[in-house]
C-alpha cells in the first residue's frame, strides 16, 4: 500500500481519465436496466389504475358503450411479435455468452425485424379497430396505452438496434476498434474506455432484461385490454 | 495507459457555429415552426396563435416538442444516438477540456453541469420569485386592482409551477451532480450524457412554461385540475409540456444518480460510511425515479384528451376528474418530500462541521430518510379530504400521513443531539441550518393541522395550507439552499463570498421570510382563500403587512445576488481548500475541483464525521489503482 499522498493536482494530464476499465460502464449499464424497468412499471401502473377507476366508475354509462371491443386477433398478433422478439434477445444472449458470436447478431437482427413488425402491427391495428379515441372511458384507456407502449417499444428497438449495429459493424475489425471511434470528442485519439467492444456483452444483458420486461408488461396489458 | 491527444480549441467564430446554446436557440425556434405548420399539415388550418383562444391544440404540442427537439440537435445531443445507431461503440465524455464555452453547451463534466444547473435553477428561481412579488402587489388591496382575474391567476400558476417544477431539481441539479461523484470517490456520473441531458430540458421546459403567456397563460395553479385543466386556453398545454419534460428530467436525473451511487463508490467506502448527504439523494433519486413516471403518465392524458378527444377526465364522457386527481397526487406528494429530504441531508451533513462533533444517530438519521421516502407513497388521498373521498379512507390517510412526522422526527433528534454540546460555530450556512430547525418545525406542526380531516375540511384551500407549505418548502429547502450555497460554492467556483454580506441575506431573509409567512396562518383562519384575488375588508391590515414583507424578502434575496455577482465577478477573492475545516472529501481536493477530480481513485476507511476523534482522515491512495471498485 502507498503512502497518502494529495488526491489530487490540477496539472494532472487529462489522459487520467482515458482507458477506463470497461467493467465499469457495464455496471452502469445493467443497473440503469433495473431502474429503468421500475420507472417503466410506475408509468404503466398509471393507465392500469385508470382502467380500473374508470371502469368501476363507469360514467354516464359512457366506460364501454355497444360496440367497442378491441380486436382480439391483433392484440395477440402485436403482442405475440413483442414476446418473440424479447425471447430472441434472449436466446441471443445465451448465445454471446456461449461465445457464438454469429448466432447472437442473427438472432439480434430476427428480434430487432419481429420486434418492428409488432410496431407495425399495431399502427394497423388502430386503423382497423371499429372505434375511436373519443368513444368513452375504454377507448381513452385503450389508445392512450397502446400508444405509449409503442413509443416504448420503439425505444427499446432503437437500442437493440445500436447493440446490434456495433456487434456486426466490428464483427470482422481485427485490432479491436479504431482510435477515434470510442471518445467523446472526434478530436482525442485515446479511448474512453478500455476495450469498448467487449461491452457488447453489458448492453446485451441490459437490453435482454428491459426488452423481457415490457414484453411482461405487454402480455398484461393483453390481458387487461383485450381479455378481461 | 494511452496518452490523450487533445487538439487545441477551434477559433471562436467556428465555436459558434458549431453545436451550442446559440445553434440550440436558432434551430429550437426552427424547430417550433416546422412543428406548427406540420400540425397544421395533419389537422387542416388552425387559428393565429397570439391572442386567440381558438387553438388548434396538436398544432401547440407538435410545435413545442419540434421546438424542443431542434433545441437538443443544436446543442449536439443526437450526434451520440445516432452514432450508436450506426455501430459506433460507446463513449463518456464530450467537450470536458473547452474553457468557458463548456458551459454553453453539451458537456459531461459533472462539475460543469453541476454549475450550469445552478444558474439556470436560479434563473427561474428568480422569474417565480418575481411572480410571487406581483401575486402581493395584487393583494395589496381587498379589491381586484392591478391585474385582470385571468392574468392573475397565471401568475399565480406559474410561481407555483415554476417553483415546484425546477425546485425539484434545486439540490439534486447543482449540488448533487456535482458532489455526489466526488463524495463517493469517483470520476464522473453513471452517464454523463444523460445527467447533461437532464439540465437541457428542464432549460427548454422553463421556456416553455414562460411562453404561456403568448397563449392566454393557465388558470389552475400548479396542480393542473381537471376538468379545469380540459377547458382551459392554450396556455394550459404550455403547463403539460413543462411538468412533462421536468417529469422526464427528474426521471432520468433519479436514476443516474441511484446508478452512480450503487455502482461507482470507491474501495472502502461501504453504506455505513457513505456520507448523510448522499444517502439523502438516494431516498429522493429513488422518489424521482418511481413518481415522476405518474406524472408524465397523467399529463399524458391530459395532452391525449385536449388533442385526440379522448375522456380520460371527462365524466360525460365516461371519463373522471378524480382520476386526475389521484394519479396526480400520486407523484405529487412523493414530490414534496422529493424537494424536502435534500434539506435534510444538507443540514444534517453540515451540522457537524460547524458542531465539531460527529453526526449522532448515523443509522437513525438513514433511517429517518428512508422512512419519509417510503411513507410518502401512503399518504397522497389527504389533499382529497375535501373532494368527495370515501369517508372510510380518511382514517387511514389520516395515520398514515401523521405517522411520517416519526421518522422526519428522527431527522430532528439527530440534528439536536448533533448540536448538544458541540463547539457551535455560527457561519453563514450553519445560520441557515438552524434555521431550518425552526422553520421546519412551524411547517410541520400546522401540517399535522391539514393531516386531521376535521381541521383540514376548515383550513383547505386557505391560506392556512399556502403559509404551510411555504414553510415546509421555502424553510425547508430554500433555507438549506442558500446554505448549501454558502458551504459549496468556494469549492465549485474557487471564489470566496462575503461573509458580511451573507448574514445581512440570511437575518434579513429569515426575517421577513417568518414576517411574511406567519400571519398568513391567521388570513387562513379567517377565511382567506387561496389563488382568489379578492378578500374580505377586515384582512387589508394583515395582507398589507404580508406583501411588505414579502417585497423585503425579495429585497434580501438582492442582497444575496448582489454577493454572488460582487465576489465571483468583481472581488474574485480565491477561496482556500477547506474553509470550513471540513473532514469530507471534497474540501480535501483543490479549489475548484481539476476536471478528473482525483489523480487516482481513493481509498475510505472512515464516515467523514470523525470530529474531535484525532487527525482527518488520510484517503491512502494506491499508485495505479483505476477507477471504480476494481
Amino acid at each position: 500500500m502507498a503512502a497518502a499522498e494529495p488526491l489530487a493536482h490540477e496539472g494532472t494530464s487529462y489522459a487520467v481519465v482515458e482507458e477506463e476499465p470497461p467493467e465499469l460502464l457495464g455496471r452502469n449499464l445493467v443497473s440503469a436496466s433495473y431502474l429503468l424497468a421500475g420507472a417503466t412499471a410506475f408509468f404503466f401502473v398509471a393507465f392500469l389504475f385508470a382502467y380500473f377507476y374508470l371502469r368501476s366508475l363507469n360514467n354516464a354509462d359512457m366506460w364501454k358503450p355497444a360496440g367497442i371491443d378491441a380486436s382480439v386477433g391483433w392484440g395477440t398478433a402485436v403482442v405475440a411479435c413483442y414476446v418473440v422478439s424479447a425471447a430472441l434477445v434472449r436466446i441471443g444472449l445465451t448465445d454471446h455468452l456461449a461465445l457464438r458470436r454469429s448466432q447472437w447478431r442473427m438472432k439480434g437482427l430476427a428480434a430487432l425485424l419481429v420486434g418492428v413488425v409488432g410496431l407495425v402491427l399495431q399502427v394497423i391495428a388502430w386503423t382497423h379497430e371499429g372505434f375511436g379515441p373519443a368513444d368513452g372511458g375504454f377507448a381513452s384507456v385503450y389508445f392512450g396505452w397502446t400508444a405509449f407502449l409503442f413509443l416504448f417499444v420503439l425505444g427499446t428497438m432503437l437500442w437493440l438496434q445500436m447493440t446490434v449495429a456495433m456487434s456486426l459493424r466490428y464483427a470482422q475489425a481485427e485490432g479491436g476498434v479504431p482510435a477515434g471511434h470510442a471518445s467523446g470528442d472526434p478530436d482525442r485519439t485515446a479511448h474512453d474506455i478500455r476495450d469498448p467492444l467487449s461491452l457488447v456483452r453489458a448492453e446485451l444483458v441490459g437490453v435482454s432484461f428491459y426488452w423481457t420486461f415490457l414484453a411482461g408488461i405487454a402480455v398484461v396489458t393483453w390481458v387487461v385490454l383485450y381479455l378481461i | 495507459m494511452t496518452e490523450a491527444a487533445i487538439a487545441p480549441p477551434p477559433p471562436l467564430w467556428r465555436r459558434l457555429l458549431g453545436f451550442n446554446l446559440l445553434t440550440g436557440i436558432v434551430l429550437g425556434i426552427g424547430g417550433w415552426y416546422v412543428g406548427w405548420y406540420g400540425a397544421h399539415a395533419i389537422s387542416g388550418p388552425s387559428i393565429e396563435y397570439f391572442g386567440d383562444t381558438d387553438y388548434n391544440e396538436l398544432s401547440v404540442y407538435l410545435a413545442y416538442i419540434g421546438g424542443v427537439i431542434g433545441f437538443l440537435v443544436g446543442l449536439g445531443f443526437l450526434n451520440y444516438p445516432f452514432a450508436r445507431l450506426r455501430g459506433y461503440p460507446p463513449s463518456l465524455r464530450e467537450k470536458e477540456t473547452g474553457g468557458w464555452t463548456r458551459y454553453f453547451g453539451l458537456c459531461t463534466d459533472h462539475k460543469v453541469v453541476g454549475i450550469q444547473y445552478l444558474w439556470g435553477i436560479g434563473l427561474f428561481f428568480f422569474i417565480g420569485g418575481l411572480n410571487a412579488m406581483l401575486i402581493r402587489t395584487e393583494q395589496l388591496s381587498p379589491h381586484s386592482q392591478s391585474f385582470p382575474m385571468g392574468t392573475y391567476l397565471t401568475i399565480v400558476g406559474m410561481h407555483g409551477t415554476m417553483m415546484m417544477g425546477m425546485m425539484t431539481s434545486g439540490i439534486l441539479g447543482p449540488f448533487a451532480n456535482y458532489l455526489v461523484p466526488i463524495m463517493i470517490g469517483a470520476r464522473r456520473m453513471a452517464f454523463p450524457r444523460i445527467e447533461a441531458l437532464t439540465f437541457w430540458l428542464l432549460m427548454a421546459a422553463g421556456a416553455i412554461l414562460t411562453t404561456t403567456i403568448f397563449f392566454g397563460g393557465f388558470p389552475t395553479g400548479w396542480t393542473g385540475y381537471a376538468p379545469l385543466q380540459t377547458e382551459a386556453n392554450a396556455g394550459i398545454d404550455n403547463y403539460i409540456l413543462f411538468f412533462a419534460l421536468v417529469g422526464i428530467s427528474m426521471t432520468l436525473l433519479g436514476l443516474n444518480m441511484i446508478a452512480t451511487i450503487l455502482t461507482m463508490r470507491a474501495p472502502g467506502l461501504t453504506w455505513t460510511r457513505l456520507p448523510i448527504f448522499v444517502w439523502g439523494v438516494l431516498s429522493t433519486a429513488v422518489l424521482m425515479v418511481l413518481a415522476a413516471p405518474v406524472l408524465v403518465a397523467v399529463l399524458a392524458m391530459g395532452a391525449l384528451d385536449r388533442t385526440a378527444q379522448t375522456s380520460f377526465f371527462n365524466a360525460a364522457a365516461g371519463g373522471s376528474s378524480y382520476l386526475y386527481e389521484n394519479l396526480f397526487w400520486v407523484f405529487g406528494h412523493p414530490e414534496v418530500y422529493i424537494l424536502a429530504l435534500p434539506g435534510f441531508a444538507i443540514v444534517l451533513e453540515l451540522l457537524p462541521v460547524f458542531s465539531r462533533k460527529p453526526l449522532w444517530g448515523y443509522r437513525l438519521a438513514v433511517a429517518g430518510l428512508l422512512g419519509v421516502s417510503l411513507l410518502s407513497w401512503f399518504v397522497w388521498q389527504h389533499h382529497l379530504f375535501v373532494s368527495g373521498i370515501n369517508g372510510d379512507l380518511r382514517p387511514f390517510y389520516m395515520l398514515s400521513t401523521e405517522l411520517i412526522s416519526i421518522p422526519t422526527g428522527f431527522t430532528f433528534l439527530c440534528g439536536m443531539m448533533t448540536l448538544w454540546r458541540g463547539s457551535i460555530r455560527f457561519t453563514v450556512p450553519m445560520l441557515f441550518c438552524l434555521a431550518w430547525f425552526f422553520n421546519f418545525l412551524i411547517g410541520g406542526l400546522s401540517g399535522v393541522f391539514l393531516s386531521d380531516v376535521p381541521s383540514d375540511v376548515t383550513t383547505h384551500g386557505s391560506f392556512f395550507s399556502m403559509a404551510h407549505f411555504h414553510y415546509t418548502i421555502m424553510g425547508g429547502l430554500v433555507f438549506t439552499f442558500f446554505a448549501a450555497i454558502y458551504y459549496w460554492l468556494p469549492k465549485m467556483t474557487g471564489w470566496e463570498l462575503n461573509e458580511r454580506l451573507g448574514k445581512i441575506h440570511f437575518w434579513t431573509m429569515f426575517v421577513f421570510f417568518n414576517s411574511t409567512f406567519a400571519p398568513l396562518f391567521a388570513a387562513g383562519f379567517l377565511g382567506q382563500s387561496r389563488r382568489a384575488p379578492v378578500y374580505t375588508g377586515n384582512l387589508k391590515f394583515l395582507n398589507d403587512w404580508v406583501s411588505i414583507s414579502a417585497f423585503l424578502l425579495g429585497i434580501s434575496m438582492l442582497v444575496f445576488l448582489y454577493n454572488l455577482v460582487r465576489s465571483v465577478a468583481f472581488v474574485k477573492k480565491p477561496a482556500e481548500a477547506n474553509p470550513w475545516s471540513s473532514r469530507s472529501i471534497e474540501f480535501q481536493l483543490p479549489s475548484p475541483v481539476p476536471v478528473h477530480n482525483f489523480d487516482r481513485i481513493p481509498v475510505f476507511s472512515s464516515d467523514p464525521y470523525g470530529y474531535g476523534e484525532g487527525p482527518a482522515p488520510s484517503w491512502v491512495v494506491p499508485a495505479g489503482a483505476p477507477a471504480g471498485r476494481e
